[in-house]
């Protein structure tokens, strides 16, 4: 008995020692800032004077002006631009690419490189490109086109470079999903005289459903979240057309200065991709079956 | 049959060219425009072949004020401190998950998992102030700390890879007198080696590619990394596009050789890296 007591005594020590470092990384680097955003949602701060607390001010000046409500309403056009758009594009190339004509893998590769690069450097890139009057698509074109800088233009110009992006990615979990479909389902719906179409749309893509629910899942949280490509297109403008809400948190902060506002906006971002995760979990595990792993 | 069959074929080929085509143009364009001289830039179209063929940017840009050099140093040197450091931590957190019976395990474990949640973007701001208060705001360990400890995705990763290593080579080690290290670093690791170069290459290359953090935690040339050097660069020159092209160029050859060097793990550890 006493030796046992002693085994577990040990191997709780050995558990907490080799869990000692990544602890502290959690408790430090994750959890304590989601404590301290929510405690700075109710201080006064301009990054140089003192903090002061001011309980709910911040939530109430965010929540009256429209400044933070158009960035959620940019924010959710965003993703119902980007997220539609790229799975049906990704779709298209995996089913083209699982055909298995020869050259295929090669043109997988071609596609995931954007993905694999910074999406800064490429969002600098598309800032020529579609610069007025030197950039390489109006030359191209032979017109001045304000791709940027016509507030109606710059949100789907905005969309059109993360889908471009994003697009490779995609593409690969859906060719991991046809892949996996068991060939003999297709070959019984073949001798059942299943043309194309058929196949696709009732074969393929019911199958394909886990996969499709899991590249919805995580292209439309990373679409809530865009940054870089904003800020190096069009820094949130012009007039606010693209001020989606990770620019307004940055631009609150270190262009403002009100930490406060800030931190009131990050909460609010922070509840609502918990949510849409929390809300997907739940229904991934009603709906969605694993009969074909 | 047949004809309407390579019609069909060549369709297929059509389509795919068209989009390897629009996916390599600004990569292409990036790099014909940083091998260009201002004159020809201005002068010709943005497809013109570099003429003459000049290295005047790169020269500008790594020896000029933009401190470009200093930059990728920079970079580089956090992006593989983070990664010792989150591969160490990690990997001794997931053998705890994995193979340690210890109180606490599974609630731990939860918790863990759950700050899979936290978006990046909520964390800049409270880290803005944490490292403000530990007067580390503005230097290499502000770029650095905040990753160097863990990442809970990749230990949930080789928790489950760890699970797969049977128990008794373990057991045989342990017989051997073999203590938790001996049997990490002799069994554990080496076993491990495609999950660890996997996430060896998911963490090189989203820290060579993070932005947000370092634009708001360093100032000045400093501690600029790479993609935040762009960022001023176009800011600063904006209209001197070969100059900026140069920069950029700079900052994606590196992952696309990467890339090409490394192909298929990267290819598994996309699909990896969305399946968790």
């Amino acid at each position: 008995m006493r030796s046992r007591g002693g085994l577990r005594r040990r191997s709780a020590i050995t558990g907490y020692a080799l869990l000692a470092p990544s602890l502290f990384g959690v408790v430090c680097f994750l959890l304590l800032p989601v404590l301290v955003v929510l405690w700075l949602s109710f201080q006064s701060w301009d990054l140089i004077g003192p903090i002061t607390f001011v309980g709910l001010d911040n939530y109430r000046s965010v929540l009256s002006d429209g400044v933070f409500g158009n960035s959620l309403l940019v924010t959710l056009v965003f993703v119902l631009l980007v997220v539609p758009i790229q799975t049906l594009i990704g779709l298209g190339a995996a089913t083209l690419l699982t055909r298995s004509l020869p050259g295929s893998a090669w043109f997988r590769t071609i596609y995931v490189l954007p993905w694999i690069c910074a999406p800064l450097a490429l969002g600098v890139v598309w800032k020529w490109i579609l610069a007025p009057t030197d950039g390489a698509l109006n030359t191209l074109l032979g017109q001045r086109v304000e791709w940027l800088s016509d507030p109606a233009l710059a949100l789907p110009a905005v969309a059109a470079v993360v889908i471009w992006t994003n697009v490779g990615y995609v593409t690969l979990f859906f060719m991991a999903g046809l892949l996996n479909i068991p060939g003999q389902i297709l070959e019984a719906a073949r001798i059942d005289g299943a043309g194309a179409a058929k196949m696709f749309w009732h074969i393929k893509l019911p199958l394909l459903r886990p996969t499709m629910f899991f590249v919805l899942v995580t292209t439309v949280i990373s679409a809530f979240q865009v940054f870089d490509q904003v800020y190096a297109l069009t820094q949130g403008g012009p007039a606010r057309s693209t001020d989606v809400v990770a620019a307004r948190i940055y631009y609150e902060a270190f262009d403002a200065f009100d930490l406060g506002r800030a931190a009131v906006m990050a909460v609010i971002l922070l509840v609502v991709l918990v949510v849409i995760t929390l809300a997907q979990q739940l229904y991934f595990r009603r709906r969605v079956t694993y009969e074909m792993d | 049959m047949k004809w309407t069959n390579f019609s069909k074929t060549a369709a297929i080929y059509l389509v795919l060219l068209l989009g390897a085509l629009l996916t390599l143009g600004p990569f292409l364009l990036s790099i014909l425009t940083a091998f260009k001289t201002r004159e020809q830039f201005a002068q010709q179209s943005a497809l013109s072949w570099p003429d003459p063929f000049t290295l005047e940017n790169f020269a500008l840009l790594l020896n000029g004020p933009a401190q470009f050099g200093r930059a990728i140093v920079i970079t580089v040197l956090a992006a593989i401190l983070i990664l010792v450091g989150q591969l160490i931590c990690s990997i001794l957190a997931a053998y705890a998950f994995a193979r340690v019976d210890f109180p606490g395990r599974q609630v731990l474990f939860w918790v863990y998992l759950s700050t899979l949640m936290i978006p990046p973007v909520v964390l800049v701001v409270p880290l803005y102030l944490m490292m403000t208060e530990a007067g580390l705001r503005n230097s290499f360990w502000s770029l650095v700390l905040p990753f160097a400890f863990a990442s809970p995705y990749a230990i949930f990763l080789l928790r489950e890879y760890f699970r797969g290593i049977p128990q008794e080579l373990i057991d045989a080690a342990r017989l051997d007198g073999a203590n938790t290290l001996d049997v990490l670093v002799e069994i554990v690791v080496p076993l491990s080696r495609p999950i660890i170069a996997t996430l060896t290459l998911i963490t090189i290359v989203s820290h060579w590619n993070s932005f947000m953090w370092p634009l708001v935690v360093t100032t000045g040339t400093e501690w600029r990394v790479v993609t935040v050097a762009t960022a001023s660069l176009q800011s600063q020159f904006n209209g001197n596009w070969t100059l900026v092209m140069a920069a950029t160029t700079l900052a994606l050859v590196p992952l696309l050789v990467l890339f090409l060097m490394f192909q298929r793990s990267f290819v598994r550890s996309i699909t990896i890296a969305g399946s968790a």
